[in-house]
Order: C-alpha cells, then structure tokens, then sequence
C-alpha cells in the first residue's frame, strides 16, 4: 500500500504524526477534491468520518465562550480516512464568515450525509452537493442559527430556538422571551421537486410512526407498480443534540450521556469515550479492566445480535424465530443484570477502568449461559440456512457488491457479509483483542441472507472469546487514578460496535469539560447502502433490506435532522387533519 | 365519544366497550426521541419471557385502532407535531403512559437543544414509569395500574390547553360533526 505523504505530497502545506497510527495532513479547502481523488485512486481506505470543529478558544476552560470581536476564528474540518488501524486526517480551515468547502461527493457519495450535516449544524455552503434540503434541523429551526458553533451553550441555544420559534409562529408570541433577538430568518423550502405524475406510479410515504420498525424514520418510496423505482429518507425525529450538550458536560458526566446515545449498544459507546480519553490523559485501564470490558462488548453484541434477528425475522413475516430468538435473548440480559444490577445501562465503564469486578461465581453463571445460547445458536444457523420459505426472502435479495460496499465505506456485519475485510477488533486490536484474538466471519454472498449468517457465525466467535476471557482473567486492579483536568490534545478513538466501526473524536483545550465531541455511528455509514439497493426492488422487500444494516434511529440522529416535511403536498397539516376527521366521521 | 345520553341501550354498550377495552387495551408505541432502550424493554415485554398479552394487551401499528399510546423518550423539535398527531388520531378514550426517565423529565437529554420538554408538556399522560430503562416488571406494573384505574371509572386526562386539540375543540374549519 502506498504512503499517504507521498499520495498527498502535491498539495500539502503541513504534514504531522501524531501518535503511531495518526497522520494529519493540512491542506488547503481548494485542493480538497483533487486530494480525496487521489486517495481514491490509491486505494487509501474508506472515508470515516467527516469532523466539524469551531476553533474559537473558550475561556478559562468552560465552553461558554463569547467569540472575540476582533478576529472571529475560523472553522476547521476534518476528513477522517481510515485503512486497518490506521487514521489519515486531512485538515482544512476555512473563515468563519461566508465558510464553504467543495464537496467530495462526486468522488465518495457516501459523504452525503455527513456533509449536509457539516453545512447545517456548522453553517460552512458546501458547493456542488447533489442534495441540499434541510437534513438536520427541524422544520420550524431558524435560518443563519447553527447549533454547533460556539457562540451559544447547549442551554442558551435551547433558549434561543424555544424563544425564536415560539415568536416566528405568532400564536404562542405571548408565551416567548421577550429578551431574544428576533432579527433571524426562518429557513425557506427551495421550489418543491415536481414528481412526475404517471397512472401505476405512486409515491409511497412511509413513517415516522410506523410498524416495521420500533423507532421514527420517514421513507418516499416512489414505486411503479410493485417495483421502487427511487427512495428518499427522513432520519431526525429522535435528534436530540447530544454533541453539542457534551460540550458543557465535565469529562466523566458524559460518560453517562454517551452510554445513552444508543440504548442497545450502550456498552460499546462508553468504552470507545472512555479510551478516547484515556489516550488524551495518557493513561491505559489495567489488564482486568480491559478484559471485563471485552466479556460486557461480546454480551452486548450477543443480545444485540438476538435482537436483530428477531426483528429481521419479524420483518420477514416469521414470527416464530422473533419470539424464539427474544426468548433467548432473556439468558444474556440476566447475565448481564446479574453483572451489573441494570438490564440495559449497564454503566461499567469509568474513565480509566470498570465499576463491577467479575466473581468466580459469576463467571460460572455466564459459562452456564453461553451453554444454553450456542445450540440455540446453532438452531438458528439452521433456520436461516435451510428453511426454504425464509430463504426465498433473503437469498438474492438486497445484494450489495464488494467494491461498492469498499468505496461506500461500510461497515461491520453489513460490510463482512460483503466479503469486505473490515473488522476494527482484528484490524486495529482495542481492549484484549490483542491477547483474546477474534477470527472474523466474512462471506461473500453479498445478499440478505449472508448477512444473517455472517451475523450469527459471529457470535460463535463471541461466546469463545468470553470463555477463553473468563478462563484467563487477568488479576489486578480495576481502576487507574485520573488526572481531573484532561491535557490538551485531541484523540480517535474507533472500536466495532454491534453494528459496525463506531469513531470518535475527541479534543481537549485542558479544561474540565470537552472541546468537540464528535461521533459517527456505524448506522450513519451504512444509509449509503440502504438507499443505493433499494431502488429496483420490491416494496414488500424494503423492510427487509431496511432492517438487513440493523439500523439504529437513535444513534444516528444525535446529529441528523430532516427535510422539511409536507412542502411538496398542497394540504397543509389542518387540511390534512380536517379531512382526515371528515373521513373518520368526526372522531379526531 | 362523550355521551350525555342516559339511553338504557347506550348504557349497556358503553358496559361493554369498558369491559372490551380493560380485557383487550391495544398499544400503539411512539418514540419521540428515545435512545431505544425503553422501546426495547417495551419489546422485550411482549416476548415470551414477560409475555404482556397475558393482559390481552396487543402491540399495534395503527393509532386508529389503539386504546393506548405508550411514549417514549424526550420530546424532540422534529418528533413534537409527529406525537401530537398520533394522539389525535386516536379514538376517543385514549390513554397515555409515558415510559422511562426520559419521558418524565427529559432526563440525560434535558439539556439538548433540540429537546422541547417531556411527554407531558406536550400530550396528557396518565401512567408515568419511571426508570432508565424501567424494566419489564415496572412496563406490567404501569400497564396494571392504568386499567385498574380504568376498572374504577377514572375518565382520561384532559386534552392540555394549547397543545393537544381535543376531541372537544372547535375545528378550524367546518368538516366535523
């Protein structure tokens, strides 16, 4: 593989290592296509990250910080290349006023989402996206407002909106404080996209609250006759701002509020915050703690994985295998209840170590588990292989193939039942993969039905790397000291989540609470996907292939908003509501 | 399906009606801006473990059909008209239960930008369940306790003003009946 200084040798102004597997590269924003295209063609990793960051430098260590009158500081944005362990960070500054980066998503068309979130929650135009709809804010949120600069702290800025938008609809002005300024614009719907009118050609709108999937995501689907002939997504019905509240959060409060970034995998992001700080404080968990906290990530991705299948199963019109799998499922959660004394929040996780030792007694109790778990497993192998009428939903279907799924940079299980080599555990080794090494489970299929196996093989995988763990728990301490405050610098902290590579940026300006957070879930880097194989299927296979990248609402709308919804209907919302009570006989 | 007739008949049906719905109480569920671990206790109380329908309470798709609405999470900017929605949607008597910290409160995410308060600021809420997530035992609980609450006669939480149009609220325009 070639080296990313020499790839980027024409157009770098600044090149520094930090740490053994980082190189930042600066470049300037005018040569950013031309560099990602050449990384492109060198075959330099997948694009993991786009990163955001107001440079404005916060006083005494707060993130309340009033942006100097002189000289307002620029933004920064960062593209995170990822190839194995290794990071390639192109960085690029622009001025704070009139900000606006090319796009790169004629070169990486996965980077679509995370650019329209860099445009709305930055305010930098990015020129020459494909789509510019409002992504990420709500539809009532003011123009010229972006959440993520610094001028306002989380609560300010809540203020602010609730105050802005309350006045902006009139009714509830009496109610608003009066102490806001009024003078931003409300955003305006561009000319709505005509949709062509055809008989046998519908646009099917699916969602938000809907009974395929237990969280709120909105679909069009645009079907002729039975087939999807385009599909749009409306994610941000569960945003919630939670990076922008890191920022006035202490270091170990967000501990807590990561862990409720998603309420499935909330193990695995603790422990990607807690290295990330970990490696800004300079300190390493001790051994026992970092094996501890491999067994909760191998549970977790257990009763992850159940999960999932009874979902999908249920997708698939096969209830049965939803209710069998949950069932199972149940010996993990008591498992992990007996562990911890929660079901769900674990919490094992501390900056620099875990809470709960494990007691020989305990490690029995898991043993017994995980020999009730792998027939039920192997049962499961079966039926996702073998039984034909389940087959006919999954084989073929949804095929997603290798280059794609390469240069779309997606991750986990999606991405392995590519018969991509991804997998950040054997690749870039956290934890105690380095002494509990995983065999990853790859298949190259590339349909529906590999990512069932792929998926169940895998906890095969899981439930041997909790015995050989159990069997060889390192003695010692659970907890290393912490500095209060953490050193300057900032850190990449990447781990595999359930669902995929999970990536966080971390950065300190040595105060009590974070600069910039930033975190890119596996779900956000699987869309790309969802949207591209969709098209041309039939709609009774949507949910299917929906549910096949195992999305997680939750986690990805932590930074995801949508487009404005109804501007392309001539009712509006009480028209809607009037006709739907004229319809339903006068009961609202 | 207020009625202010003391008809025998009428009488007798809405018997049967309250019989049916403390016997056979549908749910329809709405994440408003949860992190997903309370829809999944949700879930995971229906599976065979915690096995919910032993109340004959039925998970269902369509607010249409529900008696019952069970929220979860904050309530985001985007999610709040969303919720309102699926409320009214509902036939009358509905009942809400706002399950998790969350729903409460705002809990972890009170002081997120994009968060407009909690279930109750936004729909009446009958059951409130506590806990981060609550567990399966707490779901049946909250569950028990609302159709007891039923079997007594309790009548629904009243529509709030300003936020959810009730059933009695004049249309904007005519239509209904």
């Amino acid at each position: 593989m070639s080296d990313p200084t020499s790839i980027l040798k024409p157009w770098s102004l600044s090149v520094s290592a930090r740490g053994e597997n980082r190189l930042d590269v600066e470049i300037a924003p005018s040569s950013l296509v031309s560099a990602v295209t050449e990384i492109k063609r060198a075959r330099w990793g997948y694009l993991s990250a786009i990163t955001g960051r107001d440079c404005t430098e916060a006083d005494g260590g707060g993130s309340d910080g009033a942006v100097s009158a002189a000289a307002p500081a620029p933004l920064e944005i960062l593209y995170h290349f990822s190839q194995g362990a290794d990071v390639l960070t192109l960085r690029t500054k622009v001025p704070r006023e009139g900000a606006s980066i090319p796009s790169v998503c004629a070169v990486l068309p996965s980077a679509i989402l995370q650019e329209r979130e860099l445009a709305e929650t930055f305010g930098i135009r990015v020129i020459d996206i494909p789509q510019d709809e409002r992504l990420l804010l709500s539809d009532d949120w003011p123009d010229g407002l972006y959440p993520m600069r610094k001028e306002h702290t989380s609560e300010k800025l809540r203020e602010v909106v609730t105050g802005l938008t309350a006045s902006a609809s009139g009714a509830a002005a009496a109610t608003a404080p009066s102490a806001v300024p009024l003078d931003v614009p409300r955003w305006k719907p561009g000319p709505a996209k005509p949709v062509e009118e055809k008989p046998g050609r519908f646009v099917i709108p699916i969602g938000p609250q809907h009974p395929a999937l237990k969280e709120p995501a909105h679909f069009e689907l645009v079907v002729d006759g039975e087939v999807v002939t385009d599909a749009t997504l409306r994610l941000g019905y569960v945003h919630r701002g939670i990076e922008k509240a890191a920022e006035s959060q202490t270091w170990v409060q967000n501990l807590y509020l990561m862990e409720r970034i998603c309420g499935i995998c909330s193990h695995i992001h603790a422990t990607a915050y807690a290295l990330g700080v970990e490696k800004l404080a300079g300190i390493t968990a001790p051994p026992r703690a970092q094996a501890i906290r491999l067994i909760f990530a191998e549970m977790e991705r257990l009763h992850s994985h159940l999960l999932w299948l009874g979902v999908a199963a249920h997708q698939a019109g096969y209830d049965t295998l939803f209710m069998f799998s949950w069932r199972d499922r149940e010996t993990i959660m008591d498992l992990l209840d007996a562990l911890s004394g929660n079901r769900v929040n674990y919490s094992a996780n501390l900056v620099g170590g875990v809470k709960y030792d494990i007691e020989p007694k305990q490690a029995d109790g898991i043993r017994r588990g995980l020999d009730f778990i792998e027939p039920r497993l192997q049962h499961y192998l079966k039926i996702v292989t073998t039984d034909e009428s389940f087959l006919r939903r999954t084989r073929g279907v949804g095929i997603f193939p290798k280059e794609q799924a390469e240069i779309m940079g997606v991750v986990g299980p999606t991405a392995r039942a590519s018969g991509v080599r991804r997998d950040l555990r054997v690749d870039a080794p956290y934890l105690g993969y380095r002494e509990f090494p995983i065999v990853p489970v790859f298949d190259d299929a590339c349909d529906l039905a590999a990512r069932f196996v792929v998926r169940i093989k895998e906890l095969f995988e899981s439930c041997r790397i909790i015995r050989s763990a159990l069997d060889r728990l390192p003695a010692g301490d659970l907890t290393v000291g912490v500095p209060r405050r953490i050193p300057e610098g900032e850190a990449i902290s990447r781990v595999e989540a359930p669902r995929g590579e999970l990536f966080y940026y971390l950065r300190s300006t040595g105060g009590a609470k974070p600069d910039r957070v930033k975190v890119r879930t596996p779900s956000l880097a699987n869309w790309a996907y969802v949207l591209g194989v969709a098209v041309g299927h039939r709609l009774a296979d949507i949910p299917m292939i929906v549910v096949g990248i195992d999305p997680c609402f939750s986690c990805n709308d932590r930074m995801i908003r949508v487009r404005r919804a109804g501007e392309e209907r001539t009712m509006s919302w009480e028209d809607l509501r009037q006709y739907g009570i004229r319809f339903y006989g006068g009961n609202p | 399906m207020s009625t202010t007739l003391s008809h025998p008949i009428r009488q007798a049906l809405d018997k049967v009606a309250l019989w049916a719905r403390i016997n056979s109480p549908w749910v329809v569920h709405f994440n408003s801006g949860s992190c997903n671990g309370c829809d999944i206790e949700i879930l995971a109380t229906l599976a065979p473990r915690w096995d919910l329908e032993r109340f004959g309470v039925k998970l269902w798709g369509s607010p249409r059909h529900a008696d019952i609405l069970m929220c979860t999470g904050p309530v985001s900017r985007q999610a709040r008209e969303r919720l309102l929605r699926t409320y009214e949607q509902m036939p009358s008597p509905k009942f809400v239960i706002a399950v998790g910290s969350c729903g409460i409160t705002g809990g972890a995410f009170r002081a997120c930008y994009n968060i407009v308060g909690d279930i109750g600021d936004v729909i009446p809420v009958d059951v409130y369940i506590p806990g981060c997530p609550p567990r399966p035992e707490a779901i049946i609980d909250g569950v028990v306790q609302l159709l007891t609450k039923l079997k007594t006669g309790a009548a629904p939480k009243a529509a709030l003003p300003g936020t959810a149009r009730g059933p009695d609220a004049p249309p904007a325009s005519g239509g209904a009946t």
